[in-house]
């Protein structure tokens, strides 16, 4: 038995918010940009990241970067699935995932997993 | 000026992930990536695993915990080839944690590789390990409540292990709101209800492992990519 570690990273929502930082500064750099001012992220409903959380995050990561006064707008996209059968899409109520329109289990989750960084607002 | 991205954020842990996949496929290993909450039995299942099928498959194993290497330590009692990962606060296993235990453990000969998540019913159904098949256990103590409270790991599993039967009698667990709620969420979830203590139905448990062999030999027969990734 061997073992690995350990590897310091505290909760989830620190890395994520560090690679939601490193990716807007390097799209920032790309197209020469001085300072970020917004960046639009959307986050499902069962991505597991709590969007309090991300900001408390990116307000202590942010510091000294180009992104310091940046706001970070978080969008919940809620969860989505879509019938393999009739072809529905929507949006369950509870938990319940039965198709709404012709009650088949043959469903799948489309959308509300995600955490997807979508554009960013920048100043040259 | 607005400048549009759209990209997905966790696309670093989602490469190392399909990476292994595909590596796991080649060489034909079941992967089972088993989450649950602290106690919910766990290692115990993997431990009966061991007992009662260890001499037929060849099972690793990949222990995340927080700290400490206690499950570890208990797995290695059982014969298997075990590695401990500490995470040191981080509350779930990520693709490049299996990345670089796999660089530790001799996989290319397994059946099967048990990777046992850090105890918590949040955050490790978010993060691909490249798995075959994630499953989920959950214990009589805990409440049948577990599946509406946290439907994100819940639906995201294509097993569900209800363990601590044994406990029926003594606690307050409505068997059949468990079950109609996973049936609402998760209708194509296998549920195996089991003791991991009395060994009541875990026949059913080992039963479901071994289809999960076979379809991964039979999808990639052995003698494909044997070198680890890693």
């Amino acid at each position: 038995m061997r073992r690995i570690g350990p590897k310091i990273t505290l909760m989830h929502e620190m890395a994520v918010t560090q690679q939601i930082l490193s990716l807007a500064l390097a799209e920032a750099g790309k197209v020469g940009a001085s300072a970020i001012t917004r960046i639009n992220l959307k986050v499902g409903e069962w991505s597991t990241f709590e969007p309090t959380c991300l900001e408390f995050y990116f307000g202590i990561l942010a510091r000294d970067t180009a992104a310091a006064d940046a706001k970070l707008a978080i969008e919940t996209v809620p969860v989505t699935y879509s019938c393999g059968d009739c072809g529905e899409r929507y949006q369950p109520t509870g938990v319940a995932v039965l198709c709404p329109k012709c009650c088949s289990t043959h469903t799948g989750l489309v959308s509300g997993r995600e955490i997807y960084l979508d554009s960013i607002e920048v100043e040259k | 000026m607005k400048v549009p991205i759209m990209k997905n954020v966790l696309a670093a842990n989602e490469v190392i992930a399909e990476e292994l996949r595909t590596w796991f496929e080649s060489t034909g290993i079941f992967v089972v990536n088993l989450l649950g909450s602290p106690g919910a039995g766990k290692t115990t299942l993997i431990e009966q695993t061991l007992e009662r099928a260890g001499d037929r498959l060849r099972i690793g194993v990949i222990e995340g915990d927080i700290a400490t290497s206690l499950d570890a330590e208990r797995i290695a009692r059982h014969g298997a080839p075990v590695i401990q990962i500490n995470t040191g606060g981080a509350c779930h296993l990520d693709a490049a944690m299996v990345r670089n235990a796999l660089g530790q453990l001799e996989v290319s000969y397994l059946d099967i590789l048990m990777i046992e998540n850090v105890g918590n019913l949040i955050c490790p159904a978010q993060f691909d390990l490249g798995e075959s098949t994630k499953v989920a256990i959950c214990s009589l103590p805990e409440g049948a409540d577990k599946v509406l409270k946290y439907p994100a790991i819940f639906s995201a599993v294509s097993a569900v292990v209800l363990n601590k039967l044994d406990l029926l009698e003594h606690v307050d667990f409505n068997r059949i709101n468990f079950k109609l709620s996973l049936a609402e969420l998760n209708p194509s979830a296998r549920l195996m209800e089991l003791s991991c203590v009395t060994g009541d139905n875990l026949e059913e448990w080992l039963e479901w492992l071994n289809e999960g062999v076979y379809k991964a030999k039979q999808q990639y027969p052995r003698g494909g990519e044997s070198r680890s990734p890693a």
